[in-house]
């Protein structure tokens, strides 16, 4: 596990040790809600990115300023500001996409990986750590999303980013773009890396009693 | 009267938040461990959404609408989500002290629930009136509450069972709710 | 259908040779339905029956093999699974459904939580679902009897859906030996009340939710066509409503313990079943009003349980 009191350390720690999807359980709603086909993922992955690193930044800058009393109004204030921005801008630039993640682009306001990094990270960090920290969270959801994505265009649609992949005789089993499609093939992945992590502490457990 | 029966069955079974829309994840998960719990915190959003659907629509129609503010009513609702949270928990401490010590730990969690400002968001969207928002915000509730606390029965008779133990926790917990999502999709086209 | 918590008045048996024993009288039970199938649909029926019951003895096997539990294959439970999900199927499915729809019914819905007992959703019924929801078009079909039209044709309408026009289209005869339009298990209501009725009377099944179940969707549609009989009969004789009622409802890990809890079942297995075949985007609603009901039964059971004998009500 390495030090989060440095930028490398605090990204590495939100990319892979504490990612928000596996090991947090963070974000839960955009990460089932609209990880229909993969460029959704991708999309929605690096929207909450823009607004993880922005509002850690902000609140960081801030955190001395900022009355313990007021800091959650204020820190949704912050963060919902960055939203809107972000939407304004993807319904500019990229219509389709925004149209296809729906309110969920709105909703990242309580996207609760945003909430938990301003209160627990950002409000006690320096600056360069908090954009480090916002920056491997983000990331970290968009690739676990991505993922999850990709797996349910794959069963579902039978394609991943659109360009079809499975044989002409396979027919996409449709229920893995609905909701209980999203719910189990989340928890299918969750005992993947349960049972990954088991099996790490074992052979490290292992490797340490070989050498005591 | 028709109206409403179309968003009660809709809101409850139909077009429930969290069972065929994907909000409210977070504490579906976090607060089903026991009934009792789940129970609280139902009602503690049930109370907040009722609420938070009757100001908000306020809001937009006698603030956002007329400065042509519209844009902004995403940082308006959860600015009057969060201010409303704490005059409720602020209430609820001084009015009646039983009912805080049962929902109090519930209604900080509250502001984070999706569900409360998708609700907001939604009604908007609907084109519903004050009074068809409020109902209709006190139905996504009901619904919200419904699958929390059938969430919470199974994982609670699942504590007797011997599920293998990397099922145990949220792996099993979404398993469960994604089975719970098949048994609602009977609903589809009720209304 | 799984018969592990084998809920009977004192003295309480639970072994292994009686799970075994109550799957095995199911199986018999189920027979005529299956007999009744192939007579009506021909080899294809036969073939998805013998695709099914594999499937799912093979798939408990491997996983208790993997996952080094002890094998429960010899209690039948899988067979039962299996003709289930078959009789839930219609004749012209591709073998790769009830072979899909296996592996999610054992290892998905029953033995991930536990194994036997441990479901709380009714395992075949929750792969009917699946598969339903997911290639509609090759589930949702409804052939028609080797006796009217062959089944190579697939039928406009099943019966539920003429009868929603106009009653009087379907006659009361073929209903009853299963000469309708159907999934395999479902449309011979004569086997289905022979295997119901026998397992009422071996005890093996509480006849309370059966009876509330089906008396409740006929008084409903008793109700709604201003007492029009031979409607509200013939939708208790069409679809699904009574292999649903008889061997579905009735799964021992799946319905309520008490009394109380199994007639609230029926019911609101009934009420759900109504509103679904007469409002709802599916023709049938028989399989998904239970499923709700299964996910509802953890908390029927929480509010309907008897209070144990010198049990104390806690800090009131």
């Amino acid at each position: 596990m390495p030090k989060k009191d440095t930028f490398l350390g605090a990204f590495l720690n939100g990319l892979i040790f504490e990612n928000p999807t596996f090991t947090l359980m963070l974000g839960m709603c955009p990460t089932l809600g609209i990880t229909t086909a993969a460029m959704n993922g991708v999309g929605m992955g690096l929207a909450t990115t823009v607004v993880l690193v922005f509002s850690n930044l902000f609140i960081s800058l801030l955190r001395n300023i900022i009355p313990d009393k007021v800091r959650i109004p204020s820190y949704i204030v912050i963060i919902a500001s960055f939203v809107t921005m972000i939407d304004l801008l993807m319904s500019a630039f990229v219509p389709s996409l925004r149209a296809a993640l729906g309110t969920y682009i709105q909703l990242i306001v309580v996207n609760c990986i945003i909430f938990a990094r301003a209160e627990s990270f950002a409000a006690k960090n320096p600056p360069v750590q908090a954009i480090g920290d916002g920056l491997g969270m983000g990331l970290g959801f968009t690739w676990a999303i991505t993922l999850l994505s990709c797996i349910r265009e794959l069963i579902g649609s039978g394609s991943i980013f659109g360009l079809r992949l499975m044989p002409e005789a396979y027919q996409p089993m449709a229920i893995m773009n609905q909701v209980p499609g999203g719910f189990i093939t989340l928890g299918i992945l969750l005992i993947l890396v349960n049972v990954i992590k088991a099996a790490i502490a074992r052979h490290s457990r292992a490797r340490k009693e070989e050498l005591a | 009267m028709s109206t409403f029966f179309v968003i009660l069955i809709g809101q409850i079974l139909v077009n429930n938040y969290v069972m065929c829309q994907f909000f409210g994840i977070c504490p579906f998960l976090g607060v089903s461990k026991k009934v009792d719990t789940a129970l609280g915190m139902g009602l503690a959003v049930t109370f907040v959404i009722t609420i938070a659907s009757f100001f908000t629509w306020l809001v937009q129609n006698f603030l956002l609408v007329p400065l042509h503010l519209e844009y902004l009513h995403t940082i308006a609702f959860i600015l009057v989500i969060a201010v409303l949270v704490q005059v409720v928990e602020n209430a609820l401490k001084k009015l009646s002290y039983s009912l805080y010590q049962a929902l109090g730990v519930y209604l900080p969690l509250i502001t984070t629930n999706c569900v409360v400002l998708a609700v907001a968001i939604n009604n908007i969207t609907d084109g519903y009136n004050l009074l068809e928002s409020t109902f209709s915000g006190c139905c996504s509730a009901l619904g919200f509450t419904l699958a929390l606390l059938l969430l919470a029965g199974i994982r609670e008779r699942m504590e007797l069972s011997n599920m293998p133990k990397w099922m145990q926790g949220f792996p099993g917990a979404l398993i469960m709710a994604g089975l719970m999502a098949i048994s609602f999709m009977g609903f589809g086209g009720l209304i | 259908m799984q018969r592990h918590l084998t809920i009977t008045p004192s003295p309480h048996v639970r072994d292994r040779a009686s799970t075994k024993n109550i799957m095995q009288e199911v199986c018999l039970a189920l027979a005529p339905a299956g007999i009744a199938s192939i007579i009506l649909f021909g080899a294809s029926a036969l073939k998805l029956i013998c695709f099914s019951v594999l499937t799912c003895v093979l798939t408990e096997y491997l996983y208790q093999l993997i996952a080094g539990h002890k094998s429960t294959v010899g209690d039948w439970s899988a067979v039962v699974t299996g003709l289930m999900l078959a009789y839930n199927l219609p004749a012209t499915a591709p073998w790769w459904i009830p072979v899909v729809g296996g592996v999610i019914a054992i290892l998905l819905v029953k033995q991930l939580f536990g194994g036997i007992g441990s479901n709380f959703m009714n395992p075949a019924l929750t792969a009917r679902a699946v598969l339903f929801i997911s290639w509609g078009g090759l589930v949702a079909s409804y052939p028609n009897t080797l006796y009217c039209g062959g089944v190579d044709t697939i039928s406009s309408a099943t019966p539920l859906a003429l009868m929603a026009a106009d009653p009087s289209q379907v006659s009361f005869v073929d209903l009853l030996l299963g000469n309708v339009p159907g999934i395999l298990g479902e449309t011979c209501k004569i086997a289905l009340l022979l295997g119901g009725i026998y397992l009422i009377i071996r005890g093996i099944i509480d006849w309370r939710i059966p009876a509330t179940f089906i008396g409740s969707v006929f008084v409903l549609f008793l109700l709604t066509s201003g007492f029009n009989f031979e409607l509200a009969l013939k939708e208790v004789f069409a679809g699904g409503l009574m292999l649903g009622a008889f061997f579905m409802a009735t799964d021992y890990a799946t319905c309520p313990l008490s009394r109380l809890g199994r007639v609230i079942m029926g019911i609101g297995c009934g009420v759900f079943t109504f509103m679904i075949r007469a409002y709802a985007n599916y023709p049938e609603g028989t399989s998904f009003a239970i499923l709700f009901m299964n996910v509802l039964t953890p908390l029927i059971d929480r509010y309907t349980m008897p209070k144990f004998f010198g049990e104390v009500k806690k800090n009131a």
